[in-house]
C-alpha cells in the first residue's frame, strides 16, 4: 500500500507541477522516489507540524495544490486546530495524509498510536475523510481527494496486509464496498481500513455473512448506505478506531438519523456559523434557538 | 485617489465601531494604527484598487484582535461599505470581531493566535515558488509570539530565505492579563528574531516616518533573509485615559466614554 502511496504522490505531481508535498520530517524511504523526480515539488518542513500545515493554507491561497503528510497521531491530532480554521474554515484544496494510524507503531507506544484521527476531524465540516483498505482502495480514494478540490484527510493504516480487490476498477463510489459475498440476510460486517481484512476471514467463521469494507467516511451517502442496510437485522462494525466517532459510530448516526424512533438528535450540524451576530442568533442560525427546536421535536414525536 | 490614512480618522473608524457594536479589544487595535497606514499608504500594492487582485501583497493581520484598525484602512479604501461600519456587530452582518476570511481585504482568519504568521510565511513562499515579486507583511502581536508556531514559521522562512517575507511585531508590552514582561518574557524580541536569521530593525510604532524609512530599509536590503521590523507601541495609542490601560482590552464604550474618546480625537484634530 505504501508503493501505492508512493505512485498516487507521484502521478500527482507529474499531473499537475502545482502539486506540493510537505512532511514533519516523516516519511523515510516513503518519498525516495518523490524527491527523485520532482525535487522541487518536495518540502520537508522540519519537526514543526503547526508550522507546516498553516504554510500549506498559505501555498493554497497562492494556488498550490498542497499533500501534508506526517504520522496520524501528530497530522490531524497535533494540528487539529490549524485544519479547523486554516484549511477547512476556508475550504483549501489541501490533502492530509496520516500514515501509521491505529496501532501500527504497536511497540513504540501510545504517543505514536493514534485511534482518535477519525473522531476528531469527524466534527469539522468541510474535510472528507477516507480510509483504505489496500493498494486499490488507495489509489481510488487519492484520486478521489484531488478531485475534489477541498480537504481531505486519508487515514493510512496497517499497510502490509495484502489486497483486498483485485482491482482499482472494481471500486466505485457505493459506500459500501462488497469484499465478501454471503447470503445471510440477517446479519452483515462492515469494517473499514485495516480491519477488512480481519472481517473477511472472521466472517468465514460465522458461515454466510456478507462483509463491506468502507473506505469513505465522511461524507457518507445516507441514502444508498440505508438502501444497502435496509434488509440486515444485525450490523456488525469493526474498525481499528476509537468506538467513540469513528466508523461505528457514524452507520449508528445515519440509521438512527433516518428512522428516529427513539433517538432525534438536536446539535450542529456539521456547519461552520456563517455571519456575525449575537450569541442568540448564532443559536438560531444552527436551529437551537427554542422556536426551532419546538418545531423539529414536534415534528419527530408526531412520527 | 487613495486616501491619505490620517491616524486620527483611523482611531475615529475604531472607536465608531466598538460603540456601534459594544465590542471589546479597542486597545489592541489602537496599538497598531500608524504600522497600518504607513503600510496601506506607501507599500501595500493592490493593482486597481482590488482587495482580491491575483498580483496584490498580503497583508496579514495575525493578531486578528485588532481587526477594528483593519476595517478602518478598509473604509478609507472603500472597500467597505458604510452600513458595515454602522451595523458592526448587529445579527447577520459580515464583519466579526476578529478576523476572518471572506471579507475582502481580510487574508486569513485568525485570532487563535499564531497562526497567521505560519499562513503568511506559506503566502510568501508560494509567491517565491511562483516567481513573483509580491510581499507579504505579517503583524503580530508581542503576547502572540508566545505561540510555539512563530517560531516553527520563523525557523523556516529563514532556512527557505523568503526575503519577501516581513513580520512586523507590535510591542505594545501588554498582553490579555498583564504585562507580558510579567507573563512570559519576552527579552530581546530583536535579538530573538535576529538570532533565528531575520534582518530586523526596530522604530517608535507610532512614528509614521520612522516605520516608513525602516519598512523601506528592509524592503531595499539585497540580503535574502526574511525581515522583521519591531515595533514599540503603546496599547490604547490615541485616547489618553486608554493608553498603556488593559481594561480597554475588555472594556465596552458606556455613551459618556465614547463622547470623551470621540472629543479627545477631535480636539487633538483642530
Amino acid at each position: 500500500m505504501r508503493n501505492a502511496l508512493s505512485a498516487c504522490l507521484i502521478g500527482a505531481a507529474r499531473a499537475n507541477e502545482k502539486t506540493i508535498l510537505l512532511t514533519g520530517d516523516h516519511g523515510y524511504s516513503l518519498f525516495d522516489e518523490f524527491r527523485k523526480y520532482f525535487p522541487n515539488q518536495f518540502i520537508n518542513a522540519g519537526i514543526a507540524e503547526q508550522n507546516m500545515v498553516g504554510m500549506a493554507a498559505g501555498l493554497a491561497k497562492k494556488g498550490f495544490l498542497p499533500v501534508v503528510y506526517g504520522l496520524s497521531a501528530f497530522v490531524p491530532i497535533r494540528v487539529l486546530e490549524q485544519i479547523k480554521i486554516d484549511i477547512c474554515y476556508e475550504c483549501l484544496p489541501v490533502i492530509f495524509l496520516g500514515d501509521g494510524a491505529g496501532f501500527t507503531y504497536s511497540h513504540l507506544g501510545v504517543s505514536h498510536q493514534c485511534n482518535e484521527d477519525i473522531a476528531a476531524l469527524s466534527a469539522i465540516p468541510n474535510i472528507s475523510i477516507y480510509s483504505p483498505a489496500d493498494r486499490f482502495e488507495m489509489k481510488f480514494v487519492f484520486e478521489s481527494a484531488l478531485q475534489d478540490k477541498a480537504p481531505s484527510y486519508i487515514r493510512v493504516g496497517k499497510c502490509d496486509l495484502g489486497d483486498i480487490h483485485d482491482c482499482t476498477s472494481e471500486l466505485n463510489e457505493q459506500p459500501l464496498l462488497n469484499v465478501r459475498k454471503g447470503n445471510n440476510s440477517s446479519t452483515v460486517f462492515l469494517a473499514t481500513g485495516s480491519m477488512v481484512k480481519k472481517t473477511i476471514k472472521l466472517a468465514e467463521r460465522f458461515g454466510n455473512i456478507s462483509v463491506y469494507s468502507v473506505p469513505k467516511l465522511k461524507p457518507l451517502d445516507s441514502k444508498k448506505l440505508l438502501v444497502k442496510l435496509e434488509q440486515f437485522r444485525k450490523i456488525v462494525t469493526i474498525e481499528e478506531h476509537s468506538i467513540h466517532g469513528g466508523l461505528g459510530a457514524c452507520i449508528a448516526e445515519h440509521i438512527m438519523r433516518s428512522d428516529p424512533k427513539k433517538i432525534f438528535s438536536i446539535g450542529v450540524r456539521d456547519r461552520f456559523s456563517q455571519k456575525c451576530g449575537s450569541y442568540e442568533y448564532l443559536l438560531k442560525e444552527a436551529g437551537l434557538d427554542e422556536e426551532s427546536m419546538f418545531a423539529s421535536i414536534s415534528k419527530f414525536l408526531e412520527e | 485617489m487613495r486616501p491619505n490614512f490620517n491616524p486620527k480618522s483611523i482611531r475615529k473608524t475604531v472607536i465608531e465601531m466598538a460603540y456601534a457594536g459594544s465590542t471589546v479589544h479597542i486597545g489592541c487595535a489602537l496599538s497598531i494604527v500608524e504600522i497600518l497606514a504607513v503600510l496601506y499608504r506607501q507599500f501595500l500594492n493592490y493593482p486597481n484598487n482590488d482587495p482580491l487582485h491575483v498580483d496584490r501583497d498580503y497583508l496579514v493581520l495575525s493578531k486578528g484582535h485588532g481587526v477594528m484598525a483593519q476595517y478602518a484602512c478598509m473604509r478609507e479604501l472603500n472597500w467597505l461599505p458604510e452600513k458595515a461600519i454602522k451595523d458592526y456587530f448587529s445579527n447577520g452582518s459580515e464583519l466579526k470581531g476578529l478576523s476572518e476570511f471572506g471579507v475582502p481585504g481580510l487574508e486569513v482568519t485568525s485570532g487563535s493566535l499564531g497562526h497567521g504568521f505560519s499562513i503568511g510565511v506559506g503566502i510568501a513562499l508560494g509567491a517565491k515558488l511562483s516567481n513573483t515579486n509580491q510581499k507579504t507583511y505579517v503583524i503580530v502581536g508581542d503576547g502572540e509570539i508566545n505561540e510555539g508556531s512563530i517560531w516553527e514559521g520563523a525557523l523556516f522562512a529563514a532556512h527557505h530565505q523568503l526575503k519577501n517575507f516581513t513580520v512586523i511585531v507590535d510591542e505594545n508590552g501588554l498582553q490579555a492579563l498583564g504585562y507580558t514582561s510579567e507573563i512570559l518574557g519576552l527579552g530581546s524580541i530583536e535579538s530573538k528574531f535576529a538570532s533565528f536569521g531575520f534582518e530586523v530593525l526596530s522604530v517608535d510604532g507610532h512614528n509614521e516616518i520612522e516605520i516608513h524609512s525602516a519598512l523601506n530599509q528592509l524592503q531595499n536590503s539585497l540580503s535574502s533573509k526574511p525581515k522583521a521590523l519591531i515595533a514599540k507601541t503603546i496599547k490604547g495609542k490615541g485616547i489618553s485615559f486608554m493608553e498603556n490601560d488593559n481594561i480597554w482590552h475588555y472594556t465596552r464604550l458606556t455613551p459618556d466614554i465614547y463622547a470623551l474618546a470621540i472629543d479627545e480625537l477631535v480636539r487633538n484634530d483642530l
